[in-house]
């Protein structure tokens, strides 16, 4: 396998309705910005990858009409769909369609208009048998998980709060974010609607349209094209069992991103990852997943995630800020959120991260997480691996 | 029509599924309708599956072993619901608030997500004891258990 690197970025005005633009304009508008940042053209595309959900816009195959924002026409293209890592792992599916030499430079397009189809459907249509007669969606399954992580760990609410307000004020410095909330105040947090104890609703992510771009190039079309690349220095992807009462205490065992992270880390070189890393973006879908994820990714001992939020250790000012650009806690078009984070560590490698810049990142991590059964974890770095 | 305008479209839809169940699936579903409660216990790693299935994930190997599981046991996560979201079997919204939890029943190691009886959190915890509240007219569905009440 050869070295691969992602060259160039791009996304959307991230917001709860993008009333402006049909989906193949909204899905162009992130490929385009993706090209210039990269400095490629249409024509030196290889392949497309394509990351969105089924059921969740409102039309059937919506890779069929997005391919056209995407410059797909005459290229491989092929979509990736696995819940919330559907744009990490198609990231990853573009870094081997490179790393094997199959291609030099591809463009992958995550993206969901969520305004225009009926998610609930989507979540509520799952398994006939078991699931369909007691699923709770999303905020449900997390709300399970949540109990059990809190009689656990002992975490608060203001703990998970302060997650909540962390990520909407960083998102406040980020101009593609949905929600900007600069003086949000964790007393706001918890004064929010109870959605499903102990899940309030400015703990939860919202629903927003938009699409993220990534251009993965092999290791000579990246030094002819870009002055500072982001290496793929690891990308790992771990599947689980397919039902929530399979996984014991799913946010205390976590054995989806536990292993992809020891995997990547290892592959990566990272020792200590508080240390090692410079910033990291992950996929927080709830607030509480965020410290639950601290944990499955050793950015402390067990039981001591709260500490570190309380301590602004992942603040921007703190020794390895995590969601810079505001997280999944204030943009989440589900299909694009995956790519959104891996966009966001290239982009910081890049050293183009505007107001939300990590002074000198140099090694950058981002997750994904689907549903209860993906994680996928990638470290970006701005040396090529050795 | 001006582009910045969403056309709205209204789709009224009856749609029907039929759905093929699979041997052990099949012989869980008809069980219920006994008020029989049955798992698949895995040879290798000797975890005890509901829901059935044919193939454990951890060993790969073939469940084939049938444990008997009590319709009481432990709850292991629980939440009170409080918006009225989409009933995948309906269509329609179910009415909130409503509890819901991963109970472990006896004699069973993985657990299974369902509704509670309760609503007021102050009285939920994790290790509740909890049983089955059958419907009346069993029809070999999982909701043939209405939800989990407090137990003794």
């Amino acid at each position: 396998m050869s070295a691969v690197a992602i060259i160039g970025t791009g996304q959307t005005r991230h917001a709860s309705r993008r009333d402006d633009v049909s989906q193949p304009e909204l899905v162009r508008e992130a490929a385009e910005a993706a090209l210039a940042d990269a400095g490629v053209g249409p024509g030196d595309l290889d392949a497309v990858l394509l990351a969105n959900m089924e059921l969740f816009e409102g039309r059937a195959l919506p890779e069929l009409w997005a391919g056209e924002g995407a410059y797909a026409a005459g290229r491989p293209c092929m979509k990736v769909a696995t819940g919330g890592t559907s744009g990490t792992s198609g990231c990853i599916a573009a870094f081997h369609q490179v790393a094997a030499g199959l291609f030099d430079v591809v463009l992958v397009v995550g993206y969901e208009k969520h305004s225009e189809g009926h998610a609930q459907t989507g979540m509520a249509l799952t398994d006939p048998f078991w699931d369909r007669a007691v699923a709770s969606g999303a905020v449900g399954n997390f709300a399970l998980s949540v109990s059990q992580y809190v009689a656990e760990r002992g975490v608060t609410e203001e703990q998970a709060a302060l997650v909540a307000v962390k990520a909407r004020r960083n998102a406040a410095r980020n101009p593609h974010a949905h929600l900007q909330m600069a003086g949000l105040t964790v007393e706001e947090v918890l004064a929010s609607r109870m959605l499903a104890d102990p899940v309030r609703l400015l703990d939860m992510c919202p629903q927003s349209d938009g699409a993220c771009a990534i251009v993965v190039a092999s290791a000579e079309a990246a030094r002819r094209r870009c002055r500072r690349p982001a290496w793929v220095l690891a990308a790992e992807t771990r599947h689980e069992q397919p039902y929530i009462g399979d996984i014991d205490r799913r946010l205390v065992t976590m054995r989806t991103l536990r292993d992809a992270a020891r995997a990547a880390y290892e592959r990566a070189g990272v020792r200590r990852p508080l240390a090692d890393l410079d910033v990291a973006e992950i996929y927080e879908p709830v607030s509480y997943a965020e410290l639950a994820w601290y944990e499955a990714l050793g950015l402390c001992a067990e039981g001591e995630a709260g500490r570190l939020v309380e301590g602004g250790v992942t603040a921007m000012d703190g020794e390895l800020p995590v969601n810079p650009s505001g997280g999944v806690l204030s943009s989440n078009p589900v299909g694009a959120s995956g790519v959104i984070r891996v966009a966001e560590a290239a982009l910081q490698i890049h050293g183009r991260g505007g107001e939300r810049q990590v002074e000198g990142a140099s090694r950058a991590l981002a997750t994904g997480y689907g549903v209860y059964a993906w994680a996928d974890v990638v470290v970006l770095g701005a040396q090529e691996a050795a | 029509m001006i582009a910045s305008e969403a056309l709205e479209v209204s789709a009224p839809m009856d749609l029907g599924w039929r759905y093929c169940s699979g041997a052990a699936m099949e012989r869980f579903l008809v069980g219920l309708r006994e008020r029989r409660i049955e798992a698949l216990r895995c040879s290798g790693c000797g975890r005890r599956y509901l829901p059935p299935r044919p193939l454990c994930g951890d060993c790969r190997l073939h469940l084939r072993e049938w444990v008997a599981v009590a319709d009481e046991g432990e709850l292991a996560a629980w939440s009170v619901y409080r918006l009225p979201i989409l009933d995948g079997r309906t269509g329609e919204p179910r009415p909130a608030p409503y509890g819901i939890g991963l109970v472990r029943l006896d004699g069973a190691d993985t657990t299974l997500n369902h509704f509670l009886a309760e609503t007021d959190p102050r009285r939920l915890r994790i290790g509740l004891r909890v049983r089955a509240v059958w419907r009346q007219e069993l029809r070999g569905a999982l909701d043939d258990i209405l939800h989990f009440e407090a137990a003794g």
